[in-house]
C-alpha cells in the first residue's frame, strides 16, 4: 500500500524527520552495529526497550564515521544509558 | 516499543539494475490516526538517495512514538502500528510536496 485510502476528507500528511536524513552508509561501515541489534531483538523476540544499547552504539558508530551529525546521546533518549556507563560524570 | 522511549528500525533497500537509481521514498502509517504520533528523530526518507547497481544498503529510522499515546482512548485498541515505505525514482528537478520542509 502506497497511498493512504480514507473515507472523507482526512489525508495522510507526511512529515519530513526531526533531524534530517541519514545519509547512506554505502560501505557498510556501520553493518557489525546494525546486525548485532538485530541479534539482540531476535534473541530478546522484538522488546526494543531490551535493545537500547545496542542502538546506542550503532547510532554512536554513525557519528564516529561522519554518517550522523553529532548529537549528545542524551538528547537522543539515552539519558538513563549514559548515566549508568558513567556514575562520576557531573550532570549538565 | 514503549511509547516516549527513542527506537531503531531498519529496512533495506536494493538496486537490481545495472546503472544507478536516484530514488526519494515517502511513507505511510497505519492505522491513519495512530500517524499523529509516530515521530521521526532522524531517517533516510525524503531526501535523494542514490543507490549503485546492484547495490544493498540498510536504511534505518530513528524515532519514537509521543508518550501521549497512551494517554488517548482512541488508540486504546492499537497495538500494532505499521510504518512503510515506498521508494520512488526520483526525476530531475523532481520534489515531492512538503509543505514548510525546506
Amino acid at each position: 500500500m502506497s497511498t493512504a485510502m480514507n473515507f472523507g476528507n482526512k489525508s495522510f500528511t507526511p512529515r519530513p524527520p526531526d533531524k534530517g536524513a541519514f545519509p547512506l552508509d554505502h560501505f557498510g561501515e556501520c553493518s557489525a552495529f546494525k546486525e548485532r541489534f538485530m541479534e539482540c531483538l531476535r534473541h530478546s523476540g522484538y522488546e526494543s526497550a531490551a535493545c537500547r544499547q545496542s542502538a546506542m552504539a550503532y547510532l554512536e558508530c554513525r557519528m564516529d564515521r561522519q554518517l550522523m551529525a553529532n548529537e549528545p546521546l542524551e538528547k537522543l533518549g539515552f539519558k538513563d544509558l549514559i548515566k549508568e556507563k558513567s556514575e562520576e560524570k557531573p550532570e549538565k | 516499543v514503549v511509547p516516549g522511549e527513542t527506537a531503531l528500525a531498519f529496512y533495506k533497500a536494493k538496486n537490481p539494475t545495472d546503472k544507478p537509481i536516484i530514488g526519494i521514498s515517502t511513507y505511510n502509517v497505519v492505522p491513519f490516526e495512530a500517524g499523529q504520533y509516530f515521530n521521526k528523530i532522524q531517517c533516510f526518507c525524503f531526501e535523494e538517495q542514490r543507490l549503485n547497481p546492484q547495490e544493498e544498503v540498510d536504511m534505518p529510522v530513528f524515532f519514537y512514538i509521543d508518550p501521549e499515546f497512551a494517554e488517548d482512548p482512541k488508540m486504546a485498541k492499537v497495538d500494532l502500528i505499521t510504518l512503510s515505505y515506498t521508494f520512488f525514482e526520483a526525476k530531475d528537478g523532481q520534489k515531492l510536496p512538503l509543505p514548510g520542509y525546506q
